[in-house]
């Protein structure tokens, strides 16, 4: 049976190394077919150094060919990354798609390629090697997915901008996907080639490309197994027909297509979806002693924010005009505002999420210009928040707070292949610290739940849970009481409070201003653009421009109901319905297109 | 957790491929050592077990259309040898679904079904990934349409019937250039292809010899159809004829379209060229059409003249070079199998170094020291829709 | 300018396979890969019509139009209507269409065989034409005009009709789209019919201007419309018939004046230089995705 099987045997663990190439991009989210190209480089380009005969007696001519192709795959990712790591989705898939095919015929019109020819090759590969090469793939891929570095390409697939507010350089991690993909795929070319003992260049085709991304999808992208088990299903689908007794034929593509389909029609996660897993391998870790030691918080009153006439302008529209503003470390800094008066702006242009037009600005020592990138300020311990819930969906609540903690962490990968306990330690001081938040926002019985499952008001707390896993100096909430109705409102009124109290500084964007009053330290109030009230929230409530702002504001119920709150003497009774049932109301309808744009200018009526 | 499912994985693949395996490993055992050798030899030659030829075509995939002709061939010739008597084959084929890696699978299944010769696989850069795993298995292997340099190096198990474009072209070149007294020519290849790449420089080299011109050389893409661009690029040379090294998918249009935009210089084709496609296909505009081959359609041999009737009838439409070639590869296999009277991988090994003048439909074929094919090519004029003879 | 007019002629052929390519993408923002496959079952079945049936070229049209909107329902029923609301729709979609392609091809090869099959010569008159001194055939005069008209008549079609303004809410926001009550599905059944009718006849063309139709035509012409669709802009239906043309007189070019050996570089070159200097292609607008 292994002699009869084992070119199948060898070619199940090949073609599950061409899928793990197609894996290592497809878990961070990015579709690229440049896979072959990549590899049929390093496989024709490692005919040119590989010796005949051991070099200096003991090195082995395949493992020079590999090492030599697995850095040409790295290489070539890597220039190929620098123009299009910035494309998405299916631009990303064609850009890549013609880079291969420019390798194909670049090879075929090279003459020490033998072109259409083809070249041989030795026989070097056979079962226990590509086995064994597969089994340190996989490795690798299993180490990956637990560790902080898996965690950032899982964010990344899912959200990237939430990512990048985490504080992940996202184009850099992109990069070393594509990097890795490379590497992977430089080691298929070079062992497909000394197994199969010849190459031409049209062997790395589309058609190529494409049936590795299906094995990767079949398989499944969220688990490692998945390439492995894609390559199988796809590898011995023929061999089965063959053996059942089909006739060699039409049938025999149209049975495999089918089943193709019905696979990517009834398994949204591959073939590795069906191996029943917990969503989340971690339980909470609720020991103290566990946590880590954290670096102090500034000390309360530090001046972590100072704003200069800071503005923004979209095309001759003012979004923001000169706004001065200082936080300090230990206050909740309300801002409020009618529709579309710019608040979501202000705190995006404090984030670095959107470039300041005109005016200064500093936050937490790093000046906002255009060159100050979003991950960098989270770096430095700004974390928030957004207006329309950005979870990791289909991670687990868990899972998410992990992410939040990328800034806090070590990066653990390299100390999980080699199992050091130190790797452990340190994601056990991980997952200790996200359990904690969790605990703190109230999630502690929903951690193993898929982010994307739970209910809105859940979701807003995972949001704030995530972002106090980074243990910010500065907090950014923007709407963190939109759907919750006044007791959670009232929980989270505390939850702030609290997190002021242990020297955090909070800047909140609001409309249930009764929150607010109850909440915040000062309010700055925004009309359209423009600072038209600041001071303590008693001055606020008292201000007649603030509630003749609400007022002549033609926006959203929520407006109204924050003139009504204002207008009310008496806070108890302000409008009794929930704020968040309307705010759910209003960007489902027409208003909805600015309501849900964090980034585009508010001011547009 | 992981770890386990992980191993869970591992072992549950292996159960399947174990499963797999098993269920062919009974169906394999027909061939017990020693139960193909006959008595008597030659015509009398008998031998009692029905002799395992595997065939791996492109049946499917880029090349199904050659491997469709070239299975048809093979079963109406194993079909026709059975009625003799004597020696049955028992015929299998498989498809690769021109996919070498499928190519490679389907001769270890072969091979360990206990095939005693295989005949295959439909494209050259095919076989030079299949055809070292038969030579390390010793098993002898009959290419039928492999005609790039390289093949039959593989090793001493690596037979073809297939001329090479270097014993076709050179004599295509010269009847062209004495008959038509041609002195510039433009040459247009597929350059992705590995036939029609050996094709081309099979071409340059006859040109070279004959000291004709050459004015131009143009490549396209074996997916390639539309040509007008290149041949308008053609026409400016001004040449005295078009020499062109294709598969007869780029052949008729290729043609078709040189007649359209107004060039009505000689077209000199290959082995390529040599279908009856390009008569249905081309029509009118394949007048005049060169085309040296490995088989004349025309011939009046009366082999193959039956050949292309019973073809015909059997199959509803008329054989091509892939196909003679496939019929006559199953005859030298008989050959090689009558002379030592024997079923045995070693035994055909054997007969078919021994093959001398074997009549065939491609007429009498030897297999030189080299273990290619040696046979007359003919050099074929198009005219009133018909191959015929270029004298 | 026999060289420019060529390049204008294969490009109109790109073009045309690529306008129904990039209605889909534009509206529904899947990349339907089948579409190679309704593309070759256009020039297939056409051809098995017209041997058996002898209908004459102006009949055929609209007997293959149908043809291409029924595969284009099934496509959409089958290969990606069911991934509708899951997260790796895009993924999935690009895989099942493969597969759903994959299955339209070798039905075809049951029912007529890998070889290449044809036309007959006569069913569409060979006419000449001199044009500005240079020689075209009237089919090829045919095909531009076919590829002009379409473009016009579907751009018109998008921007002013009932079913457009169905499609471009769609392409806006498919969620406010249900709610504002569009049937969604059915306005995406109708692009598919749409694109798949015009890949359906596009197949049929290109097999008349080329005298040849195997099982691989679409697949030579899908990755060059791939091209064209980046080079046009995504989505935009101008920008398909623009880039179509523009494809075909670089191609034209590369052949005559850097080598035809390089000619797909040039294409694909062309194509990786417009994703990265300008990745909305030179006539679309980029979306811009809401953070």
């Amino acid at each position: 049976m292994l002699t009869e099987y084992s070119s199948l045997i060898t070619l199940i663990a090949l073609t599950a190394i061409l899928a793990f190439s197609f894996y290592a991009v497809l878990i961070a989210g990015q579709l690229s077919l440049a896979q072959v190209g990549l590899a049929s480089l390093a496989a024709f380009t490692s005919s040119l150094v590989v010796p005949a005969e051991p070099l200096f007696g003991f090195i082995p001519p395949l493992l020079i060919g590999i090492v030599f192709g697995m850095c040409v795959g790295i290489i070539a990712a890597f220039i190929l990354g620098l123009p299009v790591i910035r494309l998405r989705g299916v631009f990303l898939a064609i850009a890549t798609l013609a880079f291969g095919e420019m390798v194909r015929i670049f090879l075929i019109n090279q003459s020490w390629t033998n072109g259409a020819q083809g070249m041989s090759f030795a026989k070097l590969v056979g079962i226990e090697i590509a086995w064994i090469a597969l089994a340190v793939v996989a490795f690798w891929f299993w180490r990956l997915s637990g560790s902080r570095m898996g965690r950032a390409f899982a964010a990344i697939r899912e959200d990237e901008l939430a990512a990048t507010t985490m504080g992940i350089d996202v184009p850099r991690y992109r990069m070393a996907s594509f990097v890795i993909a490379g590497a992977v795929a430089g080691l298929y070319g070079v062992l497909l080639a000394y197994f199969s003992r010849f190459a031409d260049p049209n062997e790395f085709s589309f058609t190529a490309a494409v049936d590795g991304l299906v094995t990767a999808v079949v398989g499944g992208v969220t688990f490692f197994v998945g390439p492995v088990l894609g390559s199988i299903f796809l590898s011995v689908l023929p061999e089965v027909q063959r053996v059942v007794g089909i006739d060699a034929g039409w049938i025999r593509p149209t049975i495999s297509g089918v089943l193709l389909l019905v696979v990517i029609l009834f398994l949204p996660g591959g073939l590795s979806g069906l191996i029943p897993r917990r969503r989340s391998a971690k339980r909470l870790i609720v020991d103290p002693s566990e946590r880590p030691d954290l670096p102090a918080l500034p000390a309360p009153g530090t001046e972590l924010v100072r704003l200069q006439g800071l503005g923004k302008s979209y095309g001759g529209v003012h979004a923001v005009r000169s706004v001065d503003l200082t936080v300090a470390a230990g206050e909740v800094l309300g801002l409020i505002g009618p529709n579309g008066a710019g608040k979501t702006t202000l705190v995006n242009m404090v984030t670095a999420l959107t470039t300041p037009s005109t005016g200064r600005g500093t936050v937490l020592g790093i000046p906002l210009n255009d060159s100050t990138r979003a991950h960098r300020l989270a770096q430095a311990g700004v974390a928030r928040t957004f207006q329309q819930i950005k979870l990791f969906n289909r991670l687990s609540a868990l899972e998410n707070v992990l992410v939040g903690g990328y800034r806090i962490t070590h990066d653990t990968l390299l100390r999980r292949l080699v199992f050091l306990p130190s790797a452990r330690r340190f994601e056990r001081e991980a997952v200790a610290m996200a359990s904690a938040q969790l605990i703190r926002v109230g999630l502690g019985d929903k951690a193993a739940n898929a982010a994307g499952d739970l209910s809105y008001g859940d979701q807003r707390r995972l949001e704030i849970a995530r972002a106090l896993a980074s243990h910010p100096s500065m907090l950014v909430l923007d709407e963190p009481a939109a759907g919750m109705n006044h007791v959670e409102a009232g929980r989270l009124s505390e939850l702030i409070r609290s997190l002021a109290a242990d020297g955090i500084a909070v800047l909140v964007i609001e409309h249930n201003v009764r929150m607010m009053l109850a909440t915040c330290d000062r309010i700055m109030v925004l009309n359209f653009g423009e600072v038209i009230a600041s001071g303590t929230p008693a001055d606020i409530a008292r201000d007649p421009k603030v509630l003749e702002a609400y007022l002549g504001s033609s926006g959203s119920d929520a407006d109204a109901d924050a003139a009504a709150a204002l207008a009310a003497e008496d806070l108890a009774e302000a409008t009794a319905r929930s704020v968040g049932e309307h705010e759910r109301g209003v960007s489902a309808s027409g208003d909805g297109a600015n309501e849900s744009d964090d980034t585009q200018p508010e001011g547009d009526r | 957790m992981r770890r386990k499912l992980l191993s869970a994985a591992v072992c549950g693949s292996a159960l399947l491929l174990a499963i797999t395996g098993c269920s062919t490993a009974t169906d394999t055992g027909t061939t017990a050592d020693g139960g193909l050798t006959g008595t008597g030899s030659g015509a009398d030659c008998v031998i009692d077990s029905a002799i395992p030829i595997g065939a791996s075509f492109s049946l499917t995939g880029a090349a199904a259309q050659y491997g469709a002709s070239q299975k048809n061939a093979l079963e109406l010739a194993v079909d026709d040898l059975n009625k003799v008597g004597g020696v049955t084959y028992e015929l299998t084929v498989e498809d690769d679904a021109t996919d070498p890696k499928q190519a490679i699978q389907v001769f270890d299944t072969l091979i360990a079904s206990g095939a005693s010769i295989i005949v295959g696989p439909t494209l050259s850069n095919t076989a030079k990934q299949t055809n070292p795993i038969a030579q390390d298995a010793q098993v002898p292997v009959l290419g039928v349409s492999n005609t790039a340099a390289g093949i039959t190096e593989i090793g001493d198990y690596i037979f073809r019937d297939s001329l090479t474009e270097d014993a076709v072209i050179p004599q295509t070149v010269k009847a062209a250039v004495d008959t038509l007294g041609i002195k510039k020519v433009v040459v247009m290849y597929s350059n992705d292809d590995a036939f029609t790449e050996s094709g081309y420089q099979a071409f340059s080299a006859a040109l070279q010899d004959q000291n004709v011109e050459v004015a131009d050389t143009l490549t396209f893409s074996k997916s390639d159809t539309d040509f007008r661009a290149l041949l308008n690029k053609a026409k400016q040379s001004d040449a005295d004829a078009i020499v062109v090294s294709g598969l007869i998918d780029a052949a008729v249009p290729l043609v078709s379209q040189a007649r359209e935009i107004g060039i009505d210089t000689p077209i000199i084709g290959g082995n390529g060229f040599n279908s009856p496609a390009l008569l249905t296909g081309a029509g009118q505009a394949a007048e005049g059409v060169i085309v040296g081959a490995a088989w004349n359609s025309a011939s009046d041999n009366e082999q193959n003249v039956k050949f292309i009737a019973d073809y015909t009838a059997a199959y509803d439409g008329a054989p091509d070079q892939f196909s003679a070639q496939a019929y006559a590869g199953m005859q030298i296999i008989d050959q090689a199998v009558r002379a030592q009277c024997s079923g045995e991988r070693e035994d055909i090994k054997a007969g078919l170094g021994d093959i001398t003048d074997v009549p065939t439909v491609l007429g009498d074929v030897s297999l030189n020291e080299n273990r290619d094919a040696v046979h007359d090519a003919l050099v074929q004029i198009v005219a009133d829709g018909q191959f015929t003879i270029l004298k | 300018m026999q060289l420019f007019l060529d390049g204008i002629f294969l490009g109109s052929i790109y073009a045309l396979f690529a306008i129904g390519f990039t209605l889909v993408f534009g509206i529904l923002d899947r990349l339907n890969l089948a579409h190679a496959a309704v593309f070759t079952a256009g020039a297939l079945v056409g051809i098995e019509i017209v041997t058996r049936l002898g209908v004459p070229i102006w009949l055929l049209i609209p007997m293959v139009l149908v043809l291409g909107a029924v595969l284009g329902i099934l496509i959409e029923r089958i290969a990606f209507r069911p991934l509708a609301g899951r997260h790796d729709a895009h993924f999935a979609g690009l895989i099942s269409s493969i597969a759903f392609g994959a299955i339209v091809l070798s039905v075809l090869q049951a029912m007529y065989g890998a070889d290449t099959r044809r036309f007959p010569a006569d069913i569409f008159p060979r006419t000449r034409v001199e044009i500005l001194g240079a020689t075209v055939s009237l089919l090829q005069v045919v095909i531009l005009i076919v590829s002009v008209s379409l473009m016009i008549v579907l751009t018109w079609l998008v921007a002013k009709s009932k079913l457009g303004r169905g499609m471009r809410t769609i392409a806006e926001n498919p969620h406010a789209a249900a709610v504002l009550g569009l049937n969604v599905g059915r306005i995406s059944s109708t692009t598919f019919a749409l694109s798949s009718a015009l890949g359906a006849v596009a197949g049929v063309l290109f097999t008349l201007n080329v005298n040849a139709a195997s099982l691989g035509i679409g697949h030579a012409v899908e990755l060059k419309a791939l091209a064209v669709i980046v080079v046009g802009g995504m989505g935009s239906l101008p920008g398909a018939l623009i880039g179509g043309l523009i494809l075909g007189v670089a191609e034209v070019l590369a052949v005559n004046y850097i080598g035809s050996s390089w000619r797909d570089m040039v294409a694909f070159g062309l194509l990786f230089l417009i994703l990265i200097l300008r990745p909305q292609g030179l006539f679309g607008a980029r979306k811009t995705r809401e953070v």
